[in-house]
């Protein structure tokens, strides 16, 4: 067979450019471990979220050391959690299931961008190194509002972030010469050890405990203030622990008036 | 059929034609046969070499660029989107 020199070099270069191809494609891969988004987990009813122990409850959870796990639902016309926040220097893998309609999780301006299919779950890992806040929008028209439904992803700067979260229950009303009690309990989400200091401010009143909060539960400690320190009157406190806190008004009288409930 | 092929003021003609009859129809010109290897269409090479240039620049600045440079990106392990 008589080739001409020339088509002879363009069907080289062609095969070539081929192999370039498969040759980039496999070094995306395989050296810099880039995957492709596929339905690798199980389906579930996309009625039933609200009973899924992923998704009954959108949230971020830790899972190791840097190794985060996000559960978002996607829904006529918001994200959940919203905003979803992780810390930077991590590795995050979302889950993202639909309860009603096609949505689509995207993450504005980088690779991170799938089909959310009710009954399905969508699920990527992306690594975030640098603080930055990301928009979040649905690319697949589902509905009316469809072009409001917008997210955030928040990658906050280490020392700013935390998964702690503090609660208090204390009462409205004290009767004057009683103790005035103040139930805080910390929740600690990330695996290490958080060591940290309640915090009460009553009136002219401070109280601290140093307190140890162990990775993924809840210490619950409860502080005590005479009310005969304080007086009678309304006093505004505040529980801080880090930086979150937690504010109420306590009321010192003289005699709590038991008839209020009939009143 | 038959139609002649004129490049650079010569014209050629479709061997299978020439084989058939050996009087050109409809052009009274001289007509000149080049072997195989003589045909020599440098300006086609050339502008094909120009769209290969371009096809594989463009495919680096899609893939390295555009796509590589949109961090953060989907990662995770080549076997896990076999099974």
């Amino acid at each position: 067979m008589n080739i001409h020199a020339y088509e002879k070099l363009w069907l080289i270069a062609a095969l070539v450019l081929i192999v370039g191809f498969i040759v980039t494609i496999t070094y995306g891969s395989v050296g810099l471990g880039i995957a492709m988004i596929d339905d690798s987990e199980d389906a579930i009813e996309p009625s039933e979220l609200s009973e899924d122990e992923r998704f009954s409850d959108p949230r971020v959870e830790q899972v190791g050391e840097n190794e985060y796990e996000a559960y978002v639902v996607a829904q006529t016309f918001i994200f959940q959690p919203d905003p979803i926040e992780v810390p930077e220097n991590s590795e995050v893998t979302f889950y993202v299931t639909s309860p009603d309609v096609i949505h689509s999780f995207s993450v504005v301006g980088t690779n991170i961008n799938t089909m959310v299919i009710p009954g399905e779950v969508s699920t990527m890992t992306a690594e975030f190194d640098e603080p930055e806040e990301y928009g979040i929008i649905c690319n697949e028209y589902c509905g009316a509002d469809h072009h409001n439904m917008e997210g955030e992803l928040h990658v906050l700067p280490e020392d700013e972030f935390d998964m702690t979260e503090l609660s208090v229950e204390a009462p409205d009303e004290v009767e004057l010469g009683d103790e005035a009690a103040f139930d805080v309990s910390v929740e600690n989400g990330q695996l290490d050890d958080l060591e940290t200091t309640i915090e009460l401010e009553v009136g002219d009143e401070t109280l601290t405990e140093d307190v140890t909060v162990a990775g993924d539960s809840t210490e619950e400690t409860t502080l005590t203030v005479d009310t005969d320190d304080l007086g009678e009157g309304d006093h505004d406190w505040t529980v801080t622990v880090d930086d979150h806190d937690e504010s109420g008004t306590l009321s010192v009288v003289e005699e709590l008036d038991e008839g209020d409930d009939d009143e | 059929m038959g139609i002649p092929l004129a490049i650079k003021n010569r014209v050629y003609l479709d061997r299978r034609m020439s084989q058939q009859t050996d009087e050109p129809t409809g052009v009274n010109a001289p007509t000149t046969e080049i072997g195989h290897d003589e045909y020599d269409p440098i300006g086609t090479l050339a502008l094909i070499g120009l769209y290969f240039l371009i096809l594989v620049i463009l495919w680096f600045f899609m893939y390295f660029v555009e796509f590589l440079g949109n961090d953060p990106t989907v990662i995770g392990s080549i076997v896990m989107g076999v099974l």
